[in-house]
């Protein structure tokens, strides 16, 4: 056999074949590899491969929409798709003004009769601030 | 992006050959195979999301750093117990001793007979020997270039060194071998 190496950075036809015969030699020891390693291997790759799943689970967050759609990190949602599940909170939000306000102009107006009572009634306002006449209110009044 | 599926299959690929080439270099069964599951879990949990193609590079990296990483955490547990010698630079075949060499499975294949299947595996252990005690920047360019299947370049990145390195050591192991098994009369 002649010796391969004269100028070890220059391409040598003759040892890249004669490594790539040793590399073909040595994919036999791979095919003898005793079960309980193999095993050993698959368990590993199984295992790796589970634990990359549940990894990757954890750092893409899901939202569930109303219509039951994910919208998730890797998911390709739209405009409109987004939108559509910003809507109900947004309404939700609408609703809660609108029944804040009418609460308010309903108290508003109630207070109002109140004092509309006060200043057309026979008795003077101030007769309300008078402790025996509150108690008389209390008791019944005339009735 | 790699699916699930697609991932194991590389790693079904090339997990036997990422063991032999622990082995090889740790020369311990259940810590190659600790290396080889490290490397695993590594790449499923960092590159998961990569390109299929991506792969085999970053999984070559991830268990040359995984060995190296090895090999620390032994020089650390037990000085008078460490391998450093696989690190010295060695251009002689050294005192490898054959018997030392690694017990395989001798299960007779049906299609050989059983002379030509005791003689290949009798090659195969002498290859291995001489792998084994080849030094080890020597033993890694080698099973990547000619064994793993990389170019000279992503061998070289692969080991974190130039291309002109890769080549030397590359030269310099299969002249190595060459030269041991000759030795002992084996052609391949």
């Amino acid at each position: 056999m002649k010796p391969f190496f004269i100028n070890t950075r220059a391409p040598n036809p003759a040892a890249e074949e004669f490594g790539v015969r040793i590399a073909a030699r040595l994919d036999d020891s791979t095919r003898l590899l005793p079960v309980h390693v193999a095993e050993r291997l698959r368990l590993a790759r199984v295992q790796a491969v589970k634990q990359g799943r549940l990894l990757r689970r954890q750092e893409t967050p899901v939202f569930v929409t109303s219509s039951g759609s994910r919208w998730g990190k890797k998911d390709h949602f739209g405009f409109w798709g987004r939108a559509s599940s910003v809507l109900p909170l947004i309404a939700l939000l609408i609703g809660l003004v609108f029944i804040g306000i009418l609460q308010e102009q309903q108290r508003a107006h109630e207070i109002a009769e109140v004092d509309t009572e006060l200043l057309t009634g026979d008795l003077p306002p101030v007769a309300y601030t008078d402790p025996g006449f509150a108690q008389y209110l209390k008791v019944g009044g005339p009735d | 992006m790699a699916s699930e599926q697609e991932l194991e299959a590389f790693l079904k690929g090339v997990e036997k050959r990422a063991f032999k080439r622990s082995y090889y270099h740790v020369r311990n069964e259940e810590s190659a195979l600790d290396i080889v599951q490290d490397s695993m879990m590594k790449l499923c949990e960092h590159y998961g999301h990569k390109p299929l193609e991506e792969l085999p590079m970053l999984f070559q990296r991830i268990l040359t750093n995984s060995t190296l990483d090895w090999f620390r955490r032994q020089k650390t547990k037990n000085a008078l117990f460490s391998n450093l010698s696989d690190f010295e630079s060695r251009d002689e075949g050294g005192d490898f001793d054959i018997l030392e060499s690694l017990l395989l499975n001798t299960n007779p294949e049906q299609i050989e007979s059983a002379q030509d299947h005791a003689q290949r595996a009798q090659i195969l252990r002498v290859i291995e020997s001489e792998i084994q005690g080849l030094p080890a920047r020597q033993r890694e360019a080698f099973l990547m270039r000619y064994w793993e299947e990389l170019d000279v370049a992503e061998t070289a990145s692969a080991m974190g060194c130039s291309q002109g390195s890769v080549k030397t050591h590359c030269s310099r192991a299969v002249a190595a071998l060459a030269k041991a098994l000759k030795i002992r009369g084996i052609c391949i």
